[in-house]
This record gives structure tokens, sequence and C-alpha cells, in this order.
């Protein structure tokens, strides 16, 4: 157990480098693949709340010391209307919202149903993204919302969403190193099958 | 509830308030301590994306590079000749200036940088280039290209920066018209990523009168941008109850950047 969770922070932290390196789909209205996510959620229903927890501070954390922006500066006379930056660690709060509703179908991940989970972690990039725009929304105020910004939106969700089964299928393997079940019941079906 | 799993939310819950807390400076601090931890393995990522890039081009069909040499030296030949009438300008413009006793114009001391890539951020629009703090790089330099202004630096770090692009609603620029009284804020516009994304000029009078094609150029005011880089022209203007707005086409082509240049702080802008 301690061991799995160790590798699944170090899983993380790893996908903190290679998300780096994934670039932007222009022909799919920008969309990307957002791999540090889709390693936290795959990992969140796979794991305790505690870990979960950790796992969600540590994503939330890092991705904000990574996207944040410094204010603008300048002379207040002239910028008399700055644009409003996020607070640096929304998104420990965010990661931690998404990381409650994957354990909300734990349940069902530990009866060997995976896939519910997979198509959840669309759903849940998806919220992920639509909250992140509402609150730069709010911060700086004038709602607008292009068709383009939907199918961004939509386009990164399912995108990110096809390569859940190769992360899960990487913390099944991880598991089975440490001689840890990720999916208890599934496990003993499997036993009383055989 | 599991006592465990409530200690785990309470710890959660404070953590994330003590980082929604910190102050800009400590902010900083950490993401310099971030990119200063992934550093080595960003250096050993873009250069394989260089190599890569590298083996693509030399694959390219030697007919095609022909070509473009042959078209590379007829456009050296012709800027060569542009550029020795503009060496006979400068000359000329030194020796009215000095004769009318003006203050000698100030000239921009930049550091050329290469846009090492686009950053991996989901709403932001920012890029990173390979100078940094080593080369006098510091916060809130303007960066150019031969086109126009490019953006600003955000984030210095020892060897590369991060630059935000004029195409981020962040990044305001003091801005006028040319040929007309009109100034006003120059910024991108939220959720724009198709084509070349135009900018908003905002805060203009009620009776703008511009014209399509008019160009706009930084006004020097606001203590970030020097005076008269080339921003965009005027596309459309939308006049409204207080103020009227006009749409820019960037002069700076967003989807092609190679090469860009920032302006050192050896020259101040206007307060």
């Amino acid at each position: 157990m301690t061991r799995y969770t160790l590798i699944t922070v170090l899983l993380v932290l790893a996908s903190f480098v290679v998300q780096q390196f994934l670039p932007a789909l222009t022909a799919l209205h920008h969309s990307r693949v957002l791999l540090v996510q889709l390693v936290f959620l795959c990992a969140a229903v796979t794991v305790g709340q505690p870990t979960m927890l950790l796992l969600a501070f540590v994503c939330g954390f890092l991705w904000d010391a990574q996207c944040t922006l410094g204010v603008h500066g300048g002379d207040p006379e002239i910028y008399n209307q700055p644009v409003e930056s996020l607070r640096f660690g929304y998104s420990i709060l965010l990661f931690g919202a998404m990381g409650f509703l994957m354990q909300g179908i734990q349940p069902l991940f530990k009866q060997g149903k995976w896939y519910f989970s997979a198509l959840l972690s669309g759903i849940a990039i998806l919220l992920y993204l639509a909250a992140e725009y509402l609150i730069i929304t709010f911060a700086r105020g004038g709602f607008t919302f292009a068709k383009a910004t939907a199918l961004q939106m939509a386009y990164t969700s399912l995108l990110t969403m096809l390569f859940s089964p190769l992360i899960f299928w990487m913390l099944f393997g991880i598991a089975s190193i440490c001689a840890h079940s990720i999916n208890p019941e599934a496990a003993k079906k499997r036993r009383r099958h055989f | 509830m599991k006592p465990l799993n409530l200690i785990a939310i309470l710890l959660f819950v404070s953590g994330a308030v003590w980082a929604l807390t910190r102050s800009e400076r400590t902010v900083r601090e950490i993401q310099c301590s971030y990119f200063s931890a992934i550093a080595p393995f960003l250096k050993s990522g873009s250069q394989t994306e260089a190599y890569a890039r590298s083996f693509l081009d030399e694959v390219q069909h030697s007919k095609v590079l022909d070509a473009e040499l042959a078209t590379v030296n007829r456009e050296m030949g012709r800027l060569r000749i542009v550029e020795s009438r503009y060496r006979e300008l400068e000359r000329e413009n030194a020796r009215l200036c000095h004769a009318l006793d003006f203050k000698t114009a100030s000239t921009f001391n930049v550091a050329t940088a290469q846009v090492i890539r686009r950053q991996p951020t989901t709403w932001w629009q920012t890029v990173e280039i390979d100078v940094g703090e080593e080369r006098g790089i510091g916060t809130q330099l303007a960066v150019l290209s031969n086109e126009g202004l490019v953006g600003i630096v955000d984030r210095p770090a020892k060897d590369r920066s991060s630059v935000i692009l004029l195409t981020d609603e962040a990044c305001q620029v003091s801005a006028k018209v040319e040929d007309s009284p009109e100034v006003g804020i120059l910024s991108g516009q939220r959720g724009q990523f198709e084509g070349t994304p135009l900018l908003r000029l905002k805060f203009l009078s009620k009776n703008a009168t511009l014209r399509s094609g008019q160009r706009v150029f930084t006004t020097g005011r606001g203590g970030i941008f020097q005076a008269n880089i080339l921003l965009g022209t005027i596309v459309s203007v939308e006049k409204g109850a207080e103020d009227s707005e006009a749409l820019v086409r960037p002069a700076v082509n967003f989807a092609d950047l190679g090469t860009v240049f920032v302006v050192l702080a050896k020259d101040p802008p206007k307060k």
C-alpha cells in the first residue's frame, strides 16, 4: 500500500514533466491532453481519501506553480483597470473537488468496472475546465463564452479521456508490482471463479 | 466519517488556505524553485525536440532547399540596398538632430532570443524563450519581433524566460492610433485561440473617428513599453454609450514566432 502510494506520487510528478512537452492541437481548437489531471483522476479512484487529498494538494500546488501569471505592473494611473490574476492555490481546491467526484464511483471501480471511471474522468475534466473558466470570468468580469471555447473544452476532455485506459493499465501494473489490490472485490470474484 | 478522513480533510483545507494566502513574492519564489527543479528535464527535452526538428529539416528535398537559398539570396541583395539607404538616412537624421540640438533619439538595447516552446497552460497565451537572467532579462521587459510587439516577460529564470503574449487578456498596452488623437488600452481577448486572434483597444473617446487600416502604436506611457512600437492595424470600431472600442489585427504573426528581441531596461520608458 505504502509502496503503491509512493509510486503514484512519483507518477504524478513525472506527468508534470511530460505535460511540458504535450503541444496544443491547433486543428482541434487548441485542445490538448491534460496528462496531470488525467493521472490524478485515475489515481484518485484507486486510493483512499487521505491519499487522494495528498495527491490533490501536490497536483494543485505544482499546477499553479507552473501556470500562475505575475501581476501586470506598470503605472497605475495609466493601467487603472488591471486584469485580475487568479490566486495561487485555487487549483488545489479544484483538484480536491475532482478527486471527491472520482471517489464517488469507487465502489464500481472496486467491482472491476474501471471503464465507468474512465468515462467519468472525461466528465470530470470537462467540469474542471468549465469551473476554471468560470473562476477566470468571475475574477475578471465580462462574461463571454465563445463557441470556440466550448469546443476547446469538449475536445480537451475527449482527448484526455481517450488516454485513461492507458493510465489505468499503468496503475494496475504498478499495483501488481507492489502486491497491492486496487479493486479487491473484482479480485475476490476472480478467485471464486477459478 | 472515519477520524483519519476527517484529519485528512482538515489538513487539506489548511494547506489550501495556506497556499491561497501566499504573497506575490512568495509565489514567485515557489515558481522559481519549481522551474529550477524541472529545468534539467526541460533542457534535455528541448534538446531532443531540437534534434528531431533539425533531422526533419535535413531530410527536406535538396531542390526545395536550393529554391529557398536562391530566394533568400535575392532577398538578401534587396535588403542590403534597403539597409544602405537606411544607414544614409540615419546619418542624415543624426546630423540634423545635432544641428537642431535635439536630444539624441535613444535606441533599443535588445537581447536576441529564440522561442523554445508554447507553455502547457490551458487559458493563458504564453511562450518560453531561451534567454534569462544570465543575459540581463528581468520581469516586465517588452519582447518584440521584426513585425512589432510580441508581449512582455513574465517570469525570468536563469537561462530561459516566460513571455505573456500580446494576444493574452492579461497583457495590457497603452496604445495610440496614428493620425488621430485617440489613445487607449490594448489587450487580447479571453478565449480567442482560433486563426489570427484580434486585440481589443478600449477606452477610446465616445466619438472616435477611426478607419480600418489605421496603425496602432505604443504610447510609451505606463512605465513598461517604449514608445512607437507597432501593435497592429484597426479592423473595426464599436461605439458604446460612454466610450468606443476598436478591434485590432496584431502586426505579429503569433502562429509563427521564431526569433524575438527582448528590450533590455537600459532605455527607460516615459512615465
